[in-house]
């Protein structure tokens, strides 16, 4: 009995060691690297507010490099003046609106911060959203476009500009003997023009082209193109075509045939001309797993991509283009958005802080990191400030920077060109993405065609707006 | 008499003992578990919406709606719950049976003696230890329609590409097959358990001269009843709660192929912000899985072999 | 206890039937090459996404698309894992997540054989009704009631602290290891602790002298189990915790993944690297059940 007894004691004493040894050496370790990071450690010490002032905290997602960029930012607004203070809560992009719409059941949410794209007009008609409108009286505005309006109200602003464009890795197009892609409106090419040049590019295993007697389509090496298939990003093949997604109240679904049949000719980019890969818009990441990957000779993407050079993949040499049209010359814009969060008390402090955040001179960095274009008109048109951005941008410059400023900047500013994507306008665009997302994948893998999808999800999308 | 006694006071004392012994069970189960899910089950007859929590918010005052929350999920053929528990339940059992078929079978051959045992336990356990999250990236690399390694195996073995989680009827496939992958924990459970089965019987057998098969059959498995009943149940509890796929992958589709009852719920309560029909859609999800739990419950009387049982009363 | 199981002496004295050591002892080899065989298979196959993590992790990014797919990096970074700490602080968090993890995994293991042991084995009022209970809180995810929670942590102000992550493991360890603890106790004759009740112990002393030593193999998988369902945590994590300083490896996980995903390589760093502390606690852990610490009485 005796010695059962002690056994068992000795094994209790053994598990509950075994956890206590685990974890003892993580006690001294937490202070050994914490010397060694300095910087991180002196970010906290600073952080101690002092008692009179306001402190806001600013809620924000975003990669570490961004991350760090940002902590320095909000160092500069502490420092330059002695009312408020801002914290940084950072959320992962994931469980960014899980997180902030619980808090706000508790009535804690933060005072600003950024703000999903897909749900901003969602969280301003829920009242989550302060009405208050962070440039009011104010001469120097952003472009109009990156304003999100909520029955007639702006509720929150961009804090960056993006514009889809067409991507291309120059080595393929020199070793296939092409010229590359037109960075200007006027010689955009047409989306068959397009298509042709994206089947030259595309090799199999054998070095033959789609088309070719024998090619396998099982084993490509390279693809010619590579569409982005978010939903979001969808829109602008069906605006090149004529077509629409919805009204511009945002309050009814089109989905027009014109929208369809563009969309219908994204699909076929895989499934009918074998120039792309099968992209089903879930985990998908346009550039990085296209040209950043190194076997897609063209990629539409955001303004953002031109950053990868920043990011590990300066081993591929990438150019800037504009994107192919089907009837009519068009991208869209978007960027993400920050606003003044409905539980705080100090709303002007923070509209306040968000002005001064927003603004390029103080939001230079990520600008310069390549991810941002500014926000506001005179940076696109004042020559001096222009230059400050594109020429003097190391990644600008190696795309050329003529290429960007005609294929970027030229565009940004033709309003005719550039319409807003439709979350700028549209309520519960979360839901419609929600809807149509899942349901495109089988238009995607050809099970269905495009007509079929749209006609199923109709009623549903009409019923997420609401 | 005197005898009769002493037997009641011997059982005041097992029950005050076994009281004692529950008290942090009965303070969790009232505090975490049912106090808040009768407050879900009284949010979900309500609208309440997120927006209602904001002080001097511009939302309309919550309402009572009654069932009305119940009716539209089941309903509005936009949330289409009915679809949801179809694939919820499909995805289940088939996850269910395939994870306890293969954990079994692993564990049994972990078992034996063989070289760097250790080694091949570790392997088969690590993938349950991996943030879910992270596995189902990986997954999604692996099983890419163009660029994945499997499909490049399966075009090279001479066999055609598969879609896997970009077609409506091999996602599902896919995602069991994924969740067998992390069963470690069953195979771990499974091995304890083995290791409780007492040697003697076997060496017994053994000397009767079953086979390898009958001594499996009539020793390790009734002995192992207990330890299987639990494996199936966790494993079922677990893969109806499935969520991370759909959330770090598939997002609900291909078509509405894995928009399962716990993702569905997510999307609208805590992307959306709809916390009463979240609400509904969490209580049918109760009933459900305590329905499929009680099947299970009542059929285990049947083939439990329960050595120290102390349920016949 | 002895592994060679069959003693020629006990053979003969126990079989009647004709008993072949020789060709028993060859069927045992085949099985056992053959079963080894069937493992290094299975081994491989659950190895390829594991591996495929790991070399991903040591490539630059842009490799880890190229087709066809690389095996082995063409040139091994083990720099990727040489992650800053104001990006992913992995020593802190990794103290961090262990301030949370070491009191669930200690009382969550003691308070579930506690209660595992009372359904197993005592007889009282309202026993079918409590474990109907305890089973029906296993069928709920955490997700349904994380709101009425964080309401309930917020009103008590303990937001952005540890407590709502670690009292709840304190209260049994969660259902379904008080289910497992009952599982494996039912799995011992009954006779074991009726003959410690004949020498006069207590219930405290007939657990801890008689039911811990044999359920060890047990104890040892509900305390890994708790040590992973809390390290991986993600989603009660990111509820509760705001400040950078308090972040767990979950938590300081999907905030390195980020908005762009484009350092593929470094996120996978930073994935293995979260789950190596497990790796090792497990390996730990293993030992003691692959010893097989089965002691139970009837066996002598």
């Amino acid at each position: 009995m005796k010695t059962k007894k002690l056994l068992a004691l000795l094994l209790c004493a053994m598990m509950v060691s075994a956890l206590f040894a685990c974890a003892q050496p993580a006690a001294p370790a937490t202070e050994a690297p914490a010397a060694e990071a300095t910087e991180a450690a002196a970010a906290e010490t600073t952080e101690a507010p002092p008692a009179e002032k306001v402190t806001l905290t600013f809620s924000l997602w975003g990669d570490p490099a961004e991350q760090e960029v940002t902590q320095k930012t909000l160092d500069v607004y502490n420092n330059s003046q002695d009312k408020v203070y801002v914290q940084a809560l950072q959320i992962g992009r994931d469980e960014y609106n899980e997180k902030l719409q619980t808090m706000a059941t508790a009535g804690e949410m933060p005072d600003c911060g950024m703000v999903a794209e897909d749900t901003v007009i969602g969280w301003a008609k829920d009242g989550l959203l302060m009405d208050i409108d962070i440039y009011a009286g104010q001469e120097n505005l952003p472009l109009d476009y990156l304003a999100f309006k909520y029955d007639g109200k702006t509720v929150a602003y961009s804090a960056a500009n993006e514009v889809l464009a067409l991507w291309y890795n120059k080595a393929m197009f020199d070793a296939a003997g092409i010229p590359y892609p037109p960075t200007s409106l006027d010689q955009a090419w047409t989306w068959d023009q397009f298509v042709e040049v994206a089947k030259q590019l595309t090799i199999d295993a054998n070095g033959k082209h789609p088309g070719d007697a024998g090619f396998n389509k099982d084993n490509i090496v390279q693809y010619g193109a590579y569409v982005n298939q978010y939903t979001w990003q969808l829109e602008v093949w069906a605006l090149s075509n004529g077509g629409s997604f919805f009204s511009p109240d945002g309050k009814s679904v089109v989905f027009d045939d014109a929208a369809i049949e563009a969309i219908q000719k994204v699909v076929d980019l895989h499934l009918v001309d074998n120039v792309a890969p099968l992209n089903d818009g879930t985990q998908d990441n346009g550039f990085t797993s296209s040209i950043g990957a190194g076997n897609v000779a063209m990629c539409t993407e955001g303004q953002w991509a031109t950053g990868f050079r920043g990011a590990g993949f300066d081993g591929i040499d990438y150019g800037v283009a504009v994107l192919p049209y089907m009837k009519e010359k068009v991208t869209i814009a978007t960027g993400g958005p920050t606003g003044v969060f409905a539980t705080t008390k100090h709303p002007q402090e923070a509209a306040d802080f968000l002005r001064w955040y927003n603004s390029e001179e103080n939001g230079m960095n990520t600008i310069m990191a390549g991810w941002w274009m500014p926000t506001k008109q005179n940076y696109y048109t004042d020559e001096t400030l222009l230059k400050s951005w594109v020429d003097d941008c190391a990644f600008r410059a190696a795309l050329p920077a003529d290429a960007y400023k005609t294929a970027i900047v030229d565009v940004a500013l033709d309003t005719n060109v550039t319409h807003q994507s439709a979350w700028y306008y549209t309520p519960n665009m979360f839901d419609v993405i929600r809807t149509l997302q899942p349901a495109m994948v089988e238009a995607i893998n050809g099970s269905k065609t495009v007509k079929e999808v749209i006609d199923s999800v109709r009623d549903a999308m009409q019923a997420n707006l609401g | 008499m005197k005898n009769k006694t002493k037997r009641t006071n011997n059982a005041c004392k097992e029950q005050r003992a076994a009281y004692l012994f529950l008290i942090p069970a009965l303070l969790g189960l009232t505090l975490i578990t049912y106090i808040p899910l009768l407050a879900v089950f009284g949010i979900s007859l309500t609208d309440l919406n997120v927006g209602h929590f904001i002080k001097g918010g511009t939302m309309p005052p919550v309402q009572f709606v009654g069932f009305q929350n119940f009716r539209e999920i089941f309903q509005n053929p936009n949330i289409d719950f009915l679809n949801s528990i179809k694939v919820t339940v499909v995805f289940a059992l088939l996850a269910v049976v395939c994870s306890i078929v293969y954990s079994m079978l692993i564990a049994m051959l972990l078992n034996r003696k063989m070289p760097a045992r250790g080694f091949f336990r570790a392997v088969f356990y690590i993938p349950y230890i991996l943030p879910a999250a992270s596995v189902m990236i990986s997954w999604w690399f692996l099983l890419k329609y163009d660029g994945g390694l499997i499909n490049y195996i399966l075009v090279n073995l001479g066999l055609g590409k598969s879609y896997f989680l970009s077609a409506a009827n091999t996602a599902i496939p896919s995602l069991a097959m994924i969740a067998v992958w992390t069963s470690g924990n069953l195979i771990v459970i499974f091995l304890a358990g083995l290791q409780n089965v007492p040697r003697v019987y076997h060496e017994a057998a053994e000397i009767d001269g079953a086979n390898a098969w009958q001594r499996f059959w009539n020793i390790t498995i009734p002995c192992m009843t207990p330890i299987i009943f639990y494996n199936l149940l966790m494993s079922l509890v677990v893969n109806l709660q499935v969520v991370v796929p759909a959330l770090a992958v598939t997002k609900g589709g291909p078509g509405k192929s894995t928009m399962f009852m716990t993702y569905l719920m997510y999307q609208i309560g805590f992307r959306g912000r709809e916390l009463g029909q979240a609400g509904a859609i969490a209580f049918v999800f109760f009933i459900v899985a305590a329905i499929l739990a009680f099947i299970l419950f009542a059929t285990s009387k049947s083939w439990i072999y329960n050595e120290g049982g102390d349920d016949q009363k | 206890m002895n592994e060679s199981a069959v003693q020629p002496s006990r053979v003969k004295k126990g079989s009647l039937k004709r008993y072949s050591f020789k060709s028993k002892k060859r069927s045992e080899k085949i099985a056992d090459t053959l079963s080894l065989l069937i493992i290094i298979f299975m081994a491989a196959l659950v190895m390829l996404p594991l591996w495929w993590m790991v070399r991903s992790s040591l490539m630059k990014s842009i490799e880890i698309f190229k087709w066809p797919p690389q095996f082995f990096p063409s040139e091994w970074l083990f720099s990727n894992y040489n992650i800053k700490p104001t990006t992913f602080d992995f020593w802190r968090y990794l103290g961090n997540t262990l301030t949370i993890v070491v009191p669930c995994v200690v009382f969550g293991t003691i308070t579930a054989i506690f209660c595992g042991y009372a359904f197993a084995r005592l007889r009282f009022k309202g026993k079918t009704f409590l474990f109907s209970l305890c089973v029906g809180s296993m069928l709920l995810p955490t997700m349904v009631t994380l709101i009425p929670l964080y309401i309930a942590w917020a009103s008590l102000g303990l937001t952005d602290t540890y407590w709502p992550l670690i009292l709840p493991y304190l209260c049994g360890g969660g259902a379904f290891n008080i289910f497992l603890i009952r599982q494996f106790i039912k799995t011992l004759p009954r006779e074991l602790d009726e003959s410690a009740a004949i020498d006069g112990a207590g219930y405290m002393r007939t657990l801890v002298s008689i039911i811990i030593p044999s359920i060890g193999p047990a104890i040892i998988v509900v305390a890994l189990l708790i040590f992973i369902s809390t390290w991986n945590d993600l989603l009660q994590q990111t509820i509760y915790i705001s400040s950078r300083e308090k972040y767990t490896m979950a938590v300081g996980l999907t905030t390195f993944m980020g908005s762009f995903k484009n350092d593929y390589a470094g996120m996978f760093a930073a994935t293995c690297l979260s789950f190596l502390p497990g790796v090792i606690v497990y390996l730990f852990g293993q030992r003691y059940f692959v010893e097989g610490i089965v002691m139970t009485g009837m066996k002598n």
